[in-house]
């Protein structure tokens, strides 16, 4: 696993528990679906913003 | 006159239980089978296309884990994180005994990935504890 990135792993992880919580949360295909894009989207939107927020901070 | 219906019936293939109905099955069956095989609960109960979801991913999010040079923590009460990682892990069910029984799972700590893999294990088994819950809901016909 040399060659995985940081990028490529959150995604991955973020993919996997999107999918278990949209079918945890809802009925419907359709809706576990769009459970698990939003669940999907909030965790890579969320990583990408506090990766931002972290690169400007001196820590 | 009406002929009356065989007692011998042929056997039929579970059948889910309607939602808000409970169901007949044993519940201690429902969590065992939840724990041992992710999503076994609920395809015991019938819920098939969600039971196949849990039966692919979470085990591939644990082989993922081990992949990536991820820890299995022995259980030592005197190490709180350590132990609540311990029972995380062991939340993986079958899939952790299996690893174990063939010596994985050593974790390699400077590894790149070796936090990412705790983190596929610990959440693989925190995920079977949710779909665990969901599991005996169905069998209470909350759901």
């Amino acid at each position: 696993m040399d060659t995985a990135s940081h990028l490529l792993l959150m995604t991955l992880f973020a993919g996997c528990v999107a999918v278990v919580g949209g079918v945890l949360l809802k009925d419907t295909p359709r809706q576990q679906a769009r459970s698990a894009a939003e669940i999907f989207g909030s965790l890579v939107g969320a990583a990408l913003l506090l990766g931002w927020v972290l690169y400007f901070l001196p820590l | 006159m009406a002929a009356r219906p065989s007692s011998k019936r042929p056997a039929r293939p579970a059948a889910p239980a309607p939602a808000g109905s409970p169901s007949a099955r044993p519940l201690a069956l429902v969590y065992v089978l939840g724990w041992l095989i992710p999503g076994g609960g609920h395809l015991w109960l019938g819920r098939t296309a969600k039971g196949a979801v849990f039966l692919v991913v979470l085990p591939l999010m644990f082989v993922i884990g081990l992949a990536l040079e991820g820890r299995l923590f022995p259980f030592t009460p005197g190490e709180p994180l350590v132990a609540l990682a311990a029972i995380a892990n062991i939340g993986s069910g079958l899939p952790y005994f299996i690893a174990q029984a063939m010596g994985v799972g050593a974790g390699r700590a400077v590894a790149v990935t070796y936090e990412y893999g705790n983190a596929f294990l610990i959440t693989a088994g925190l995920l079977n504890a949710l779909v665990i819950i969901d599991a005996h809901d169905i069998a209470l016909g909350r759901r």
